[in-house]
């Protein structure tokens, strides 16, 4: 199990890229090039997210660490297939808390920051998906 | 076993469980689904034969990966089937639990298509040795109740003691030949050549028929080896190829108690007509055992001077005779009393034999 080391900082945003393009490139090339299979994906990702991000607001405004786990496991584990990388390393913060049955303030603070990442990396991927539709 | 390969893959993520089965299928197998441990252990038990790895994730809802992977390798039915954990980088520990709980390897996200292609192949390769492992189990399984058929089939045709023969270790070494001293004993009956003219097939064969029980019941009693029936001829011998001490009189007692049962037989034949005598001869001496005749058919038989001189003293014998060669009269007088018979004139034999016959046991 990873290190449930206990942090009272939240996650510095500015090391970590919202998006990175090639982890999609790589997924593309994975499927043997299949760009619309890795378009669809991201549909069915930005469909799915939306239910995980409220499950994680939900189980940090109930101060309910156990619930916390898995939606952002899921979360974090699907963000990083898709390169949405910012967002990913927030879920596995709050991931880690969750695990450390404790939800502390850099916990908090990352809960908070989530619906930005999350709108910054929905906005990325959309232009990922336009720019392969225009190429 | 089908040539097409089928994956389950499990993952909570839906991103995840299609980007996985997508490589799968570009590999060429076919992918089954679950979002959580208790839909891939009903799918797994729905379709254990036909599944040939998991794909499995440690962290999902209702059941998670080290149990739906203690339950798949505390099972019987589906221990064997491969699972590679599909794990993040930074959950390593967690890996290694799954190897100690008996998953077969690992792969981390996100899967890179030529690692999961090694990965799956190694895995592939050991399930599929596993399988024809357990076909190769299935055809030793069905060849042995072939062969115990078999055995059950050969035991009707044959003495019990030739079937047992032929499937012991020594079997091939005594068909193949060998001498030993034995105690042969003929019987036949008088007066069957006339009856068999006479009579109806159907009641010739029902006579024989009483006669072949009688006389077979007392030959397995005494441990005898059949060595043909030819009509209402019966050659039986003794020490061979179980080693009998006491073979010379087993076989007196055998005659003797085919004698006394013979005496109710014929008397009920006699009650429909039919005159028939019981008679029998007994030497002891050396021959050659071994396996006799041609490719396609053989039987197990013993040659030498010993068959032929049971063999005329069995002609020789009036009803209700047995008759001993001096050398086996020599062997039982601790347990027989018999009468001489005085010196017979034997068909091949240059000199005449002194011959006695059994009056009754002791």
């Amino acid at each position: 199990m990873e290190q449930c080391t206990r942090r009272d900082k939240p996650m510095n945003e500015l090391e970590t890229p919202v998006l990175d393009a090639a982890v999609l490139e790589e997924l593309a090339k994975s499927v043997g090039g299949d760009r619309e299979f890795v378009v669809d994906l991201i549909g069915t990702y930005l469909d799915d997210t939306e239910g995980q991000i409220a499950a994680i607001e939900a189980a940090v405004a109930a101060d309910d660490p156990a619930a916390l786990v898995r939606p952002a496991h899921t979360l974090k584990s699907s963000s990083a297939t898709l390169g949405a990388k910012r967002l990913a390393e927030r879920a596995r913060a709050l991931e880690i808390a969750g695990r450390s049955e404790r939800i502390d303030d850099g916990a908090r603070v990352d809960a908070e920051q989530l619906a930005q990442d999350w709108r910054e990396a929905k906005t990325a991927l959309q232009e990922w998906m336009a720019r392969s539709d225009t190429s | 076993m089908s040539e097409v390969r089928i994956a389950l893959v499990v993952d909570d993520s839906r991103v995840n469980r299609l980007v996985l089965t997508r490589q799968l299928r570009a590999l060429g197998l076919e992918v089954l689904e679950a979002e959580n441990g208790i839909e891939a252990l009903d799918l797994v038990r729905a379709h254990a034969s036909a599944i040939d790895v998991v794909l499995l994730d440690v962290i999902m809802p209702e059941l998670d990966g080290y149990d739906t992977l203690a339950t798949l390798k505390a099972d019987d039915a589906t221990r064997h089937i491969p699972v590679i954990i599909v794990s993040g980088v930074e959950e390593l520990d967690s890996v290694v639990r799954c190897i100690e709980l008996g998953a077969t390897d690992y792969l981390t996200k996100p899967i890179n298509a030529r690692v999961l292609e090694a990965r799956l192949n190694a895995s592939l390769a050991a399930k599929r040795l596993r399988d024809l492992e357990l076909e190769h189990i299935e055809q030793q399984r069905r060849l042995t109740e072939t062969i115990d058929r078999q055995k059950t089939e050969l035991s009707r045709f044959l003495s019990p003691q030739i079937s047992a023969l032929i499937s012991s270790p020594e079997g091939e070494q005594l068909l193949a030949g060998h001498r030993r001293m034995i105690t042969v004993a003929f019987c036949d009956l008088r007066g069957f050549t006339s009856f068999a003219e006479q009579a109806d097939p159907e009641e010739m064969l029902g006579v024989l028929g009483e006669y072949h029980r009688m006389i077979g019941e007392s030959i397995v009693r005494h441990g005898g080896t059949l060595e043909h029936f030819a009509g209402d001829g019966v050659m039986v011998f003794f020490n061979d190829p179980i080693v009998q001490e006491d073979h010379v009189e087993r076989a007196v007692r055998m005659a003797v108690e085919m004698r006394s049962r013979f005496e109710d037989l014929g008397a009920g034949w006699r009650k429909r007509g039919y005159e028939l005598g019981f008679g029998i001869g007994i030497a002891v001496g050396y021959a050659t055992l071994g396996r006799i005749g041609f490719e396609g058919r053989h039987d197990y038989g013993a040659i030498g001077n010993v068959v032929i001189l049971a063999s005329r003293l069995s002609s020789q014998a009036a009803a209700n005779q047995i008759l001993l060669s001096q050398r086996a009269a020599g062997m039982v007088e601790e347990i027989v009393d018999v009468e001489s018979v005085g010196e017979l004139q034997i068909k091949g034999l240059s000199r005449p034999v002194s011959a006695s016959n059994v009056l009754v046991l002791r």
